[in-house]
């Protein structure tokens, strides 16, 4: 180990890549957690759309059916 | 017909997105915060849906309180929950943003804490609205809810003015200085949010009537 890096402030401090990567570590979480929030909403749409759709023609084809008895 | 425009809209909001997200990783570092200032062109136009959103729906519910017409209600119920997903995106984004700047997840200051009490007034609108059973109740019920929740979201917007905050002072109406490129693109992100905004509240929109539906063909089924 370099003399320097065992002095606790100088190992402290990041290279800049070190400081680009970390940036980019944060911005990736950002777009990442606003892109799945987004994609479960609409998932979850999706997924109540298709509950309706078959809820509506279970409740005509019973009526149909009570309106033939 | 309406369908297909709904699709185009859709399409043409994720091609936007995906051609200006191209580009903003193009653009140059910001001298202060490095890359991590990007989350702005998100974290930005999400907030912007999420008042627009809570605009609209404070005019339908006055709508329904004026009108008794439950498209109204329809319109609002799926407004709300539409600017409550921007709302969460608009406050995790943040809280990320934050991080990395601040060093710390969340502080209750006035901007932050008032975003979140604008969530849960709205979460308890949703939550409100599944509690009651009978629909002009509900509706009403909503609408008066809808009306009070409203008054937080100006609370949200000045309150950076209005009280020395953690969060930034505002960048576009208060002097703050943003390359005009840079602007160009945070526009073009916010016409594309609002576009994908549009397209889920018509979606949500129409469940709602055909839950409306349902509930009418059950009615139907119980009285033959």
């Amino acid at each position: 180990m370099h003399v320097l890096a065992q002095v606790p402030f100088l190992a402290q401090v990041a290279t800049k890549e070190e400081v680009l990567q970390h940036q980019y570590e944060f911005l990736s979480y950002g777009l990442t957690a606003a892109w799945v929030i987004l994609a479960v909403y609409v998932l979850m749409m999706i997924g109540r759309e298709r509950k309706l759709k078959r809820e509506i023609a279970s409740l005509r084809a019973m009526l149909e059916e009570k309106h033939g008895e | 017909m309406r369908e297909k425009i709904l699709y185009a809209l859709g399409a043409a909001a994720i091609a936007i997105l995906v051609w200006n997200i191209n580009t903003i990783a193009r653009l140059p570092e910001e001298t202060q915060q490095g890359v991590t200032f990007k989350i702005i062109f998100f974290h930005v136009p999400m907030w912007a849906c999420a008042v627009t959103a809570a605009c609209a729906a404070l005019l339908s519910s006055v709508g329904f309180l004026s009108t008794r017409n439950f498209k109204f209600d329809a319109a609002a119920v799926a407004v709300t929950e539409v600017g409550l997903a921007f709302t969460s995106v608009g406050l995790v984004t943040g809280s990320i943003w934050g991080r990395e700047i601040w060093g710390i997840w969340w502080t209750w200051d006035a901007r932050l804490t008032s975003a979140l009490v604008c969530w849960l007034l709205y979460a308890g609108y949703l939550m409100l609205r599944k509690a009651i059973e009978e629909p002009t109740q509900r509706a009403t019920f909503s609408a008066v809810f809808s009306i009070f929740a409203f008054l937080d979201v100006p609370i949200v917007v000045f309150s950076i003015k209005w009280w020395r905050t953690q969060h930034p002072q505002p960048v576009f109406w208060a002097g703050g200085s943003f390359p005009p490129d840079w602007t160009r693109h945070l526009m073009w992100n916010m016409v594309a949010m609002l576009m994908l905004g549009i397209v889920m509240t018509a979606v949500r929109f129409r469940q709602e009537e055909a839950q409306r539906e349902i509930d009418f063909l059950r009615r139907m089924a119980h009285a033959i």
